[in-house]
């Protein structure tokens, strides 16, 4: 009677132990699917819920949920939508979602580099759906698609590239002149450590005015919180340490001097700038850690004031800062330079490729799509647009004088949250912006939620980073002719590697060494179809306007 | 009835082919239900076509993953990092497991014992986070430490360094792995017949000649069948570890197959082509393991089959 009863508890346990096994496989796929499709119809007006994978690295929600704007557009559209962030690589989670077929509804990301190759890909494998059918009722999405309304070069390489078929929808491309956004990318130093070091940000013109700069915040041996002052150092991975590149060559693809284009990692110039930043490293000038740093800890040194001059673009900065400034009157960031920019005259206007940043696409698991139309024609509406940007009107703004003015309770609440969740808990800077079409924030009375100070900050760079004003570059980029050339495929693998190889060569252990690992790409790229990708190029552009300069934006 | 032998066997222990039917149900449905997956690396994988539907390539990704400029450095630092790995991250369970053995007082030694599994539990990116406060040059306890007590000068970068980096790299996976991977060589001790000891004392045998004699000898066979299952990874060199502890400086000793499989299939969404980078990996460590298997059968008389 014992042994019997062991044995059936053995097997319960045996069953028991299966069973766990096989539910712990599962990934209950039910309730994924609900919160997939809703069950409902778009154009019934019953409730539906959209799945949407906003692909920004470091995007992200609050701690409310829904939102007082996601429930605004749940009332206007009938659409409830369930956000889904990406932690980490962009390229990486367009790739994994068409890998493994774990596919939102809709997806919303960058239009430019691998995201945007992926999403090809994923349009070219029927993978998305295309709405040039639907296109006639949703005419606020017809309009940011409309040829004349995106980059000539991206339409034909993405938005129009599939003939009749559209599947990408396009935004924050600017609709006017006075919408276009200058991010003001640049080297900014902090103004009590400029005027430690007794040298006016401003003197700073030339790539040794530079190199002596830094040099000298170096020699000053600053410290804080007893922790030693980098002179150079940069955001999460590097982010963007390495714009000083305008300082050595004008843009990826530059003349060889007979009229035709050569890749500038072939070059001279390339090999200079590599050097120069290999230097720095060596000479303890750049923060080695900045290629390897999360996000968390560049914004704790940041924070900690622990960087003299920052690379990257002033919003950036502004917020990175903003806390140290607070505690430190005097440390603000300012704009160093303008630095000579190779191949330019020192009179002309900064190139700047200003266009939109983002498609959105319906993915082939969407089962509602009409909805998800819906969803996003409201979106990209100016109704919508004002909703994501400025929140519900009389609730969080009223319209004085037709211009939106920000309530005073929200303006206070926001300016003095140094988290931005106060902001995000309300439902902006979630992940809608970037659904709203074109870009027309200034259009539609500016942004008003931006303190008096950061405007003046940003007016200030402004005035001294683009004293001749801004160009807005319209011309052919050589890099998308050549992504359409036959040897791509076997080469872009070997052109994916030039950030990898620029970074391995600056912490080389001599310069002889660093040109070797460049040397050892060069063959590569030699071997995998260069030559004839570059001829590509050079017969499909002869007549045409190039890019030959171009500043970060 | 049953005529067949074997099937008469498992019906007379059904109980216990009942306990190991989950394992059995795992491994069938995550390592051999999966090797369908395969083919991608002889197919040009497209996202419509999945696995069987893609267009067949034969080795043309086997053939790129050669003509690749740094496939031979590639290859050399995984074996050079994962040999190391082996050669004293294998040695090290069984010298804890013994020293944890001689340990007299029993709470002293379950304490010891716990912490040493701990790091185990411990991911990579909070070891890696860890490592990056504790050794900083910049304000890190380390440098500081060292440059208190004056055995530095000046404060070392041990991380993004080449001369440090292999030490790093072994250190830090022998810390997270030696708790863990002792478990079964204390099993092993604990299965000694008492009376072996008890023999040795009586012949005059000191401690440490109980451990030459019983206690080695004790744990031989099961120290060369996870030897011999270890050869499987000279490969494999860990990727969550080098992908976050490798970085631009590093990358010449530092880049190995595992990490450029994902970067590449993952990050570049070249899917075939890591496929077929990952299958070589593990047709390497089959023949790794094949080979390790026969010498040990010569040499010891243990072996895996």
């Amino acid at each position: 009677m014992r042994n019997k009863r062991s044995k059936a508890a053995a097997a319960l346990l045996a069953a028991a132990m299966m069973g766990g096994t096989l539910i712990g496989c599962s990934n209950g796929g039910g309730n994924d699917a609900a919160a997939g499709n809703g069950g409902g119809d778009g154009g019934s007006g019953k409730e539906v819920t959209l799945k949407i994978l906003h692909n920004w690295n470091g995007s992200g929600t609050g701690d409310v949920d829904p939102t007082p704007v996601a429930k605004a557009i749940e009332e206007k559209t009938g659409v409830k939508v369930k956000m889904d962030y990406t932690k980490g690589s962009e390229v990486e989670k367009v790739n994994q979602i068409f890998a493994t077929q774990d596919l939102p509804d809709i997806y919303t990301g960058p239009a430019w580099g691998g995201e945007l190759d992926g999403i090809i890909k994923a349009a070219k494998e029927d993978q998305l759906v295309d709405i040039s059918g639907k296109l006639d009722k949703y005419p606020n999405l017809a309009k940011a698609i409309a040829k004349e309304n995106v980059p000539p070069a991206l339409y034909d390489k993405a938005i129009g590239a599939f003939g009749d078929k559209k599947y990408m929808m396009y935004q924050n491309q600017p609709s006017t002149d006075k919408d276009a956004m200058d991010w003001l990318y640049g080297f900014y130093v902090r103004k009590d450590i400029a005027e430690k070091v007794g040298i006016d940000p401003q003197s700073v013109k030339t790539k040794d005015d530079m190199y002596n700069f830094l040099k000298k915040i170096k020699d000053a041996g600053l410290k804080e919180s007893g922790m030693p002052v980098f002179p150079l150092g940069g955001f999460s991975n590097g982010w963007a340490v390495g714009i000083g590149n305008t300082m050595f060559y004008g843009s990826d693809y530059v003349d060889k001097g007979d009229g035709t284009l050569e890749h500038v990692f072939f070059t001279k110039p390339y090999e200079e700038y590599t050097l120069y930043y290999r230097k720095l490293i060596s000479e303890g000038l750049l923060d080695p850690e900045t290629f390897t740093q999360t996000d968390p800890i560049a914004q704790e040194k940041i924070k900690q004031g622990r960087i003299a001059v920052l690379a990257a673009h002033l919003p950036a900065i502004i917020d990175a800062s903003k806390n140290y400034v607070k505690a430190h009157p005097g440390s603000d960031y300012v704009p160093v330079g303008p630095l000579e920019r190779a191949g330019a005259e020192p009179d002309r206007p900064v190139d700047l490729g200003i266009q939109g940043n983002n498609v959105t696409v319906i993915t082939k698991a969407c089962k509602n799509v009409d909805a998800a139309l819906k969803l996003l024609d409201f979106l990209a509406s100016d109704e919508g647009f004002k909703l994501v940007r400025y929140g519900v009107e009389g609730v969080h703004y009223d319209m004085v004088d037709g211009k939106p003015v920000a309530k005073q309770e929200f303006f206070d609440k926001f300016a003095s949250d140094t988290t931005g969740k106060a902001k995000k808990n309300e439902g902006f800077s979630i992940g809608y912006e970037d659904m709203t079409g074109q870009d027309r924030l200034n259009s539609l009375g500016g942004d008003i939620w931006a303190d008096q100070d950061r405007i003046a900050k940003m007016d200030n760079a402004r005035k001294i980073l683009r004293p001749n004003g801004i160009s807005v570059i319209s011309a052919y980029n050589p890099g998308d002719v050549m992504a359409k050339s036959p040897q791509w495929e076997a080469l872009k693998p070997s052109m994916d590697k030039i950030g990898d190889v620029w970074k391995e060569a600056i912490f080389a252990k001599s310069d002889d060494a660093a040109l070797k690992v460049i040397g050892a790409l060069r063959d590569q790229m030699n071997k995998t179809g260069y030559p004839d990708a570059i001829k590509y190029v050079n017969d499909n552009l002869k007549g045409k306007e190039v890019v030959k300069l171009a500043m970060p934006n | 009835m049953m005529a067949n032998p074997l099937l008469k066997r498992i019906w007379r222990h059904k109980l216990f082919y009942l306990f190991m039917l989950p394992g059995i149900v795992w491994f069938f449905l995550f390592s051999y239900v999966p090797l369908y997956g395969i083919q991608v690396a002889f197919r040009d994988f497209r996202f419509s076509g999945g696995f069987t539907g893609s267009p067949w390539a034969g080795l043309k990704y086997f053939h790129q993953f050669f003509d690749y400029y740094q496939s031979s450095q590639l290859i050399r630092n995984t074996l050079l990092i994962s040999g190391l790995k082996l050669l004293i991250g294998f040695a090290m369970p069984i010298l804890l497991a013994i020293l944890l053995n001689e340990v007299r007082s029993l709470k002293f030694k379950k304490t010891l014992q716990t912490l040493s599994y701990l790091p185990y539990f411990v991911s990579w990116v909070v070891v890696v986070t860890l490592m990056q406060r504790l050794l900083t040059p910049y304000g890190g306890p380390v440098n500081d430490l060292l440059l208190s007590s004056g055995a530095l000068k000046d404060p070392i970068q041990f991380l993004n360094n080449t001369t440090w980096f292999y030490q790093i790299i072994v250190g830090s996976d022998v810390w997270k792995n030696i708790g863990w991977n002792s478990i079964i060589y204390m099993a092993a001790i604990a299965g000694i017949d008492q009376q072996l000891y008890e023999a040795a004392k009586i012949d005059g045998a000191g401690r440490f000649r109980q451990i030459w004699h019983v206690t080695l000898p004790g744990v031989r066979n099961i120290a060369v069948i996870l030897f011999i299952l270890a050869t499987g990874s000279l490969m494999s060199a860990g990727y969550e570890q080098l992908l976050l502890l490798n970085g631009p400086a590093t990358a010449a000793i530092g880049s190995v197959l595992d990490v450029h499989v994902i970067s590449a299939g993952i990050g570049e969404g070249r899917l075939s082509y890591a496929a077929a980078v990952g299958l070589f990996q593990s047709f390497i460590a089959l023949v790794l393991i094949l080979t390790v298997n026969r010498l040990a059968r010569k040499v010891s008389d243990v072996s895996l089959f």
